[in-house]
């Protein structure tokens, strides 16, 4: 029987109906249509469905969607501003820290949520924070000097 | 926007990324899961829990009384449809046997995890509710899963009708080379076990065909690498003509030659959308992925040395355990492995003998390298026994015996026709960006301090752009250049990216070529029905023959808009200067026009300034590697292979004496593609290689108990690196141009792999010399490796702090 779910998504509010056992990730992907959000392995290893509910980083594979009630989601689709790239993501496009591009939604996601956290982190913070992210094109050095950038650049706009 | 081009200032040579990388950033790229069509249904497919078995009986009745269920299938109703999905690569071609590949299993399973029957139904769940409710009825049979006891007399042959196990034997032999280990002052042995990868892109296959009524036809969206061969093999399997299916390989998220085709789902797919009359998705679980691996070989190898070094001869006897038959043409890598020996060395005398073996674990698939990565492994492995037994650095060993960067061309003992390189030159750079002198201090100076640090050089040959004869793996590729009457351009190219950025590469080429801002550029690949007929991407061939070829075409038609530039100014066309989009001329100050203005004229002006030209403003060129050769020699050997690329390695790790754990401190690479278009794509590509080797190194690993049943199934058994075990990858460019080529072209992206993977090896048997513990089987988990260091003669003296 399908279960009314009330919750926000990117500060929107949005209901939908989902089975008992709907993941979190099938319910953005195929009930609400926000395809960027992406499943690479549907068991909380390898990131790609990161999200952020209540605050906090989330697989969202491993999150039913009946788990949503009542909280706020925010994924890839609320990061950038129209017209303007989130400071994280304009980063990975210039230092190249995306090739295929399919673990990046994930990996945006989790940067920004590392840099709202700590403004001014280590390489070795980098690494150990986006350890949650699989990444197979880049070797992931890119994506260091990416977040490592927009860092500074979040800084400087700041002061 | 990018900088126009004005003067100098061209694209070329620039590190820019403009023609892909936002729609992901802000989750709007569409790969092919992401699409969904209305009447969208789903399959589920019913796969066999043994290695080896007669199937009796297939039960569908269950799954068909689900409501929801459309249509249930087993292998011999799908026989009854379709005929057997082609080769990719035949290897009859190469003297191997042949086999009927189903899109599901008839009568018997060859390994775990073949397609047994398929479900199709409205909505996923209820597909795979329905599908576990299929009955199979199986006579477990004895599964073969070593390669060396598949080829042993009296084993079970696991394909009816072949005589024994082994699917081909090519030998690869030059000169003299009992002559050569007769003289040589000693032989060094190495067994290099390489283990089983999996390339796993993070996105995983998905095929979605749509049934057109209208034109009773098949779209199938596809995670596809090469969208027109595989249209011939849907052709064939599905015995409908080739114009009847369209390809659409939308945005690929990773493929590093996974997505090669021949694999059963493709045809199936469609052939259920065609049943069905609606769209049919099937996206491949992680679990489903994991089952197509590669790379699982053991090499005998034997070195005759002097005892200054040098090496005389080389003797490799390998067994690749190729798994079961397939149409995918991984079991080609085996054959590379053998023809690029003995890779950037110059032995003459040699004697390989390959052996890919078929056996009931699931088949391989193309995988980054293609064969030439454990190539490297092997060779470079067995140049650091060479190394150790003679008491001499590592690093001196290969300088003794690389090819000199003055001997190219250099006619290889396979055949191949080296195009250029400078072997010692790109050693040389990577040692200084490692800072190797001052690493071999600290190595000294942690040793009395009871730490174990290693380092580890290795070298890399990978030809790329590579061409079989008599296949679909061809050495040429097409482009189309198209200039509106806007001065817009439209590129599309027989070449797919998986996520590469060659559309970048490809456009930088273009524009600079047009004179025109790379922003007007758009390019297309991956339709069927929009690109010319073209391969699509493996062999590092793309920048190659994509590049190539638009170039040729971008050249065509600038020529066009030159003359109706030169028309429409009454000036000669040797005057014309076209900057910033603007042309003038040297022979008239007051002569301007605008690049759009010249090309909306071209389409305009037909019948007085366009006369000189045929319009549309279009051209479509073909580029063709011209050291490519499939003559024959004298020998019997052919030239595959029009670029050889190369790549030096060095590493420092430390290991925990304690726990076996290798840690990796620093990464250098020297990198020579030739010419290079895009410094930030190629260093991309080199880094993501070389994530592939040191993964592979260390902890990456397909297992299988002893009854063929696969026991790696998610990422939390296979263990890829993670941000936070990759070190810093210092990487240096050293372009050796090659001539025969657009722009001195070589391949890149396959370079890092097999490099990486040896040096961190090295590195490792470096770090554990003094307690005498040597590890030529790969990987080197934090386990095995402990266990090694218990069985080591010297006992480790760990440090006081650890």
């Amino acid at each position: 029987m399908a279960i009314h779910v009330t919750t926000s998504i990117n500060a929107e509010p949005v209901e939908f109906l989902c089975e008992a056992d709907d993941t979190l990730v099938h319910v953005l992907r195929d009930t609400l249509n926000l395809t960027g959000t992406k499943e690479g392995c549907s068991t909380g290893d390898c990131g790609a469905c990161t999200i952020v509910l209540d605050g906090r980083l989330a697989c969202s594979c491993l999150v039913l969607g009946v788990e949503a009630e009542g909280k706020s989601i925010e994924t890839i689709e609320g990061v950038a501003t129209p017209g303007a790239l989130h400071a994280v993501q304009q980063s990975l496009l210039d230092h190249a820290g995306l090739q295929c591009g399919i673990c990046t939604p994930g990996i945006v996601v989790a940067a920004r949520a590392l840099l709202e956290r700590n403004a001014d982190p280590s390489e070795e913070e980098v690494r150990y924070w986006l350890a949650g992210n699989l990444c197979r094109c880049t070797g992931y050095d890119k994506i260091i000097r990416a977040v490592l950038a927009a860092a500074q650049d979040l800084r400087e706009a700041a002061s | 926007m990018a900088d126009s081009p004005d003067g100098d200032l061209k694209y070329v040579g620039r590190s820019i990324r403009t023609k892909e990388g936002r729609a992901p950033l802000i989750g709007k790229a569409k790969y092919t899961s992401d699409y969904a069509f209305a009447g969208q249904l789903h399959a589920c497919i019913v796969r066999s829990p043994h290695a080896a078995a007669r199937i009796n009986r297939v039960d569908l009745s269950a799954a068909t009384r689900v409501a929801g269920v459309r249509l249930a299938m087993h292998g011999a109703d799908v026989a009854a449809l379709t005929d057997p999905i082609p080769d990719y690569l035949e290897p009859a071609l190469f003297g191997g046997k042949a086999a009927a590949h189903r899109c599901l299993a008839i009568d018997e399973v060859w390994c775990y995890g073949q397609p047994v029957a398929v479900v199709v139904a409205e909505d996923m769940r209820t597909a795979r509710y329905a599908a576990a409710r299929v009955q199979v009825d199986y006579t477990p049979l004895e599964a073969v899963v070593d390669a060396e006891a598949a080829l042993a007399v009296g084993a079970r042959t696991i394909v009816p009708g072949w005589d024994d196990n082994l699917l081909m034997h090519v030998p690869f032999m030059h000169g003299d080379t009992v002559a050569a280990f007769e003289s040589a002052d000693q032989v060094v042995s190495t067994e290099v076990k390489i283990h089983r990868f999996s390339t796993q892109p993070m996105e995983t296959r998905c095929y979605n065909a749509v049934w057109e009524h209208n034109t009773e036809s098949i779209t199938l969206y596809g995670t596809s690498q090469n969208p027109h061969p595989l249209r011939l093999v849907l052709a064939q399997t599905l015995r409908m003509p080739e114009n009847k299916i369209r390809i659409i390989a939308s945005t690929i998220g990773g493929a590093f030659g996974l997505k090669m085709h021949g694999h059963p789902e493709e045809g199936l797919i469609c052939l259920l959308a065609k049943l069905t009359g609606q769209p049919v998705k099937w996206l491949e679980s992680r679990e489903e992925c994991l089952l197509i691996g590669a790379r699982e070989q053991k090499h005998y190898i034997e070195m005759a040395v002097n005892n200054d070094g040098t090496v005389l001869g080389l003797r490799d006897r390998f067994y690749a355990n190729t798994g079961a038959p397939s149409a995918c043409p991984g079991w080609g890598m085996a054959f590379l492995t053998g023809l690029t020996m003995p890779g950037p060395y110059k032995v003459r005398d040699i004697d390989v003998q390959m052996h890919a073996v078929s056996t009931n674990k699931p088949s391989w698939n193309a995988a980054r390298g293609y064969g030439k990565e454990s190539t490297a492994i092997a060779l470079e492995l067995a140049m650091d026994n060479v190394a150790r037994q003679l008491g001499v650095s590592p690093v001196t060993v290969r300088l003794k015996n690389f090819i000199g960067k003055d001997e190219f061309p250099y006619d290889s003992p396979t055949g191949l026709l080296y195009d250029s390189g400078d072997y010692a030159g790109a050693v040389e750079k990577t040692l200084q960006a490692i800072d190797y002198d001052d690493c071999l201090e600290e190595q000294a100076s942690a040793r009395e301090s009871g730490r174990y640090i290693g380092i580890g050089v290795a070298f890399e040959l990978t030809p790329e752009g590579g061409a079989i004869p008599g296949s679909m793996v061809v050495g040429y590729d097409t482009s189309s250049v198209r200039v509106g009457p806007d001065g817009t351009v439209r590129l599309l190219t027989g070449v797919t990216s998986p996520g590469t950025g060659n559309a970048t590469g490809i456009a930088q080429i273009v524009a600079d070529e047009l004179g025109v801002d790379i922003d007007a550029i758009e390019v297309l690949q991956g339709d069927t029905n929009a690109s010319p007929y073209g391969f699509g991407n493996y062999s590092g061939r793309s920048t190659i023959v994509g590049g190539g070829s638009a170039a040729l075409a971008a050249q065509d038609v600038r020529l066009m808009i030159d003359k109706v530039a030169a028309a429409l100014l009454e000036v000669e066309r040797s005057s014309l200067v076209l900057q910033r989009g603007v042309y003038t001329s040297t022979a008239d100050s007051s002569a301007s026009v605008t690049f759009a203005e010249v090309c909306y004229a071209a389409y305009t002006r037909a019948y007085d300034v366009a006369l000189c030209i045929d319009p549309p403003l279009e051209a479509t060129r073909t580029f063709r590697p011209p050291s490519i050769r499939h003559t024959p020699d004298a020998n019997g050997n052919i030239n595959p292979y029009p670029s050889y690329s190369n790549a030096a390695y060095a590493t420092v790790c430390e290991v925990d004496v304690q726990t076996g754990q290798v840690k990796l401190l620093k990464f250098a690479v020297t990198h020579d593609c030739g010419k290079v278009i895009n410094p930030i794509l190629v260093e991309g590509q080199a880094c993501g290689a070389i994530g592939f080797g040191i993964g592979g190194a260390l902890t990456e690993d397909v297992r299988y108990d002893a009854s063929g049943r696969q026991l790696t199934r998610s990422f939390m058994d296979y263990v890829m690196p993670r941000m936070s075990d990759m070190p810093p990858i210092a990487v240096e460019h050293h372009d050796m141009p090659n001539p025969g080529n657009y722009l001195g072209l070589k391949g890149a992206g396959e370079a890092g792999v097999g490099g990486s993977a040896a040096a961190v090896v090295n590195a490792v048997n470096n770090a554990l010399q003094p307690l005498g513990v040597v590890m030529n089987e790969l990987p080197l988990t934090a386990p095995r490796v402990w266990a090694a260091i218990q069985q080591a003669s010297v006992a480790p003296t760990p440090g006081g702090d650890q």
